[in-house]
């Protein structure tokens, strides 16, 4: 019934003409919550199949290493089996909750480990910084393809400059003053850049429910 | 009204996890003057955070292996063992074989445990071993905490990496909020695990760091997301020396 709903809810007055109906997906997501602190097991079952597809895609990312990401995503899900309070329904989505936890793992990881950092830096040298090209893989994963194409079509808005620090800080874990020291630019810039950014695309995904 | 600013600067470069410590301090202080009760500061952090987090959904998603949901269940329900990937440190703790405190039964034991600091001895409390165990020549090393805010020890073998962290009647965190550990040697914070202690106020955690000379610990309120650097006072402190 909740898939069926899903499928059929759109919302024409969003951005880019994408129907989204990810508010009902992100109900869904927090009464799996909720059933996760009942010691659900299905409930966990439900949430890692819906969302480990990308947790492992953004963990990789960052951390440029499969044993590591799979590592990362483990312990961000059983954070959330640990813990379903730390979830505040009132601070944002499930969603942003996990990859939120999965992207600081992540980050925290790759930056314990500066030899890690060296073959990032290498594979990211034959690299563009633009990452978002790639064509869709078929997944189990409801909504997620109108989100992704959603979220890209804010990046895409983007001014360049913008986007290229918020890439590099947000996908490629470097700090705000590694970032100012690779591109040449002052820190303030860097800060600037990325504030402005931020803004735009708050401004783009507020159009989006959660 | 209060000028929020640089504060939103900030609060938009920690959501994407790159903000640097210097910042990240500014950031403490500027939002401790705000006080608690700031909702714009609140506001700011909630909404920069939900943009971060959906960013994650700009990249294509990847199969997850066949093995992984399975493994993370059992993880979870306490039948399977935890995917590391194999430092040096798992594999000497891989080889150091039984002999050592199984973490479970020292929940229930942290309360007692703790009352007793110093180089205690605590390998005659319960044998046995598995990955997840305290060294018998592990010292224990209480935190100093504000009274009334349960108590805290650290245990963990002088030359050894990996440090254990027992409470007793620890306070919930605040709803959405948890405890972070953090390692910090010089003036470096690193952060550890992200904890809540057990309904009956008790925690044990692992933090998986090498030890210096010395190190000192720390424990702070962070967001439920977890912290890259610490966004407010800790509330225990302790000092690890190896000597």
């Amino acid at each position: 019934m909740a898939e069926a709903l899903l499928l059929d809810t759109t919302h024409s007055s969003l951005p880019w003409g994408i129907p989204v109906a990810v508010d009902l997906a992100d109900a869904r997501d927090r009464e799996l919550v909720e059933r996760i602190a009942r010691g659900e097991e299905e409930a966990f079952r439900g949430l890692f199949g819906r969302y480990a597809p990308t947790a492992l895609a953004l963990a990789r990312r960052v951390s440029r290493q499969s044993s590591l990401a799979e590592e990362i995503v483990q312990e961000a899900f059983l954070a959330v089996w640990r813990n379903p309070a730390g979830f505040d329904r009132e601070r944002g989505s499930v969603k942003a909750w996990l990859m939120g936890m999965v992207h600081h793992r992540a980050v925290d990881a790759v930056r314990r480990e500066e030899s890690q950092r060296r073959r990032a830096e290498e594979s990211r040298r034959s690299d563009p910084v633009v990452i978002l090209d790639h064509a869709d893989q078929v997944v189990e994963a409801v909504g997620a393809p109108q989100e992704r194409e959603a979220v890209r079509g804010a990046l895409d808005e983007l001014p360049k400059e913008q986007r290229q620090v918020i890439e590099l800080m947000y996908f490629d874990g470097l700090s705000q003053s590694k970032i100012a020291e690779r591109l040449g630019l002052p820190l303030g810039t860097v800060k600037s850049r990325t504030l402005l950014g931020m803004r735009r695309l708050r401004s783009a995904m507020a159009g989006l429910e959660r | 009204m209060r000028d929020h600013e640089r504060i939103e600067e900030r609060i938009a470069v920690r959501a994407l996890g790159g903000l640097d410590v210097v910042d990240a301090e500014a950031l403490i202080a500027e939002m401790a003057a705000h006080g608690p009760s700031c909702e714009e500061c609140r506001r700011l952090e909630t909404e920069y955070d939900e943009v971060a987090g959906r960013l994650a959904f700009a990249l294509d998603p990847e199969p997850v292996p066949e093995w992984m949901e399975d493994h993370v269940v059992s993880l979870a329900t306490g039948s399977g063992e935890p995917l590391r990937v194999m430092s040096p440190r798992d594999q000497r703790r891989a080889r150091r074989g039984p002999g050592g405190v199984r973490l479970r039964p020292l929940v229930a034991m942290a309360a007692s445990i703790v009352l007793f600091v110093g180089g205690l001895a605590i390998g005659s409390i319960v044998t046995g071993g598995d990955r997840n165990e305290i060294p018998a020549d592990a010292r224990v090393v209480a935190f100093q905490g504000e009274p009334g805010s349960g108590t805290l020890s650290a245990a963990y073998t002088p030359g050894e990496p990996g440090v254990y962290v027992l409470g007793a009647d620890l306070p919930t965190p605040p709803e959405g909020q948890v405890y972070e550990i953090w390692m910090i040697e010089g003036e470096t914070p690193t952060p550890g695990p992200c904890v809540s202690p057990e309904a009956d106020g008790s925690l044990v955690a692992y933090v998986d760091a090498e030890l210096g000379a010395t190190d000192v610990m720390a424990v702070t309120v962070e967001p439920g997301t977890c912290s890259t650097a610490p966004t407010t006072t800790p509330i225990f402190v302790a000092e690890l020396t190896t000597a």
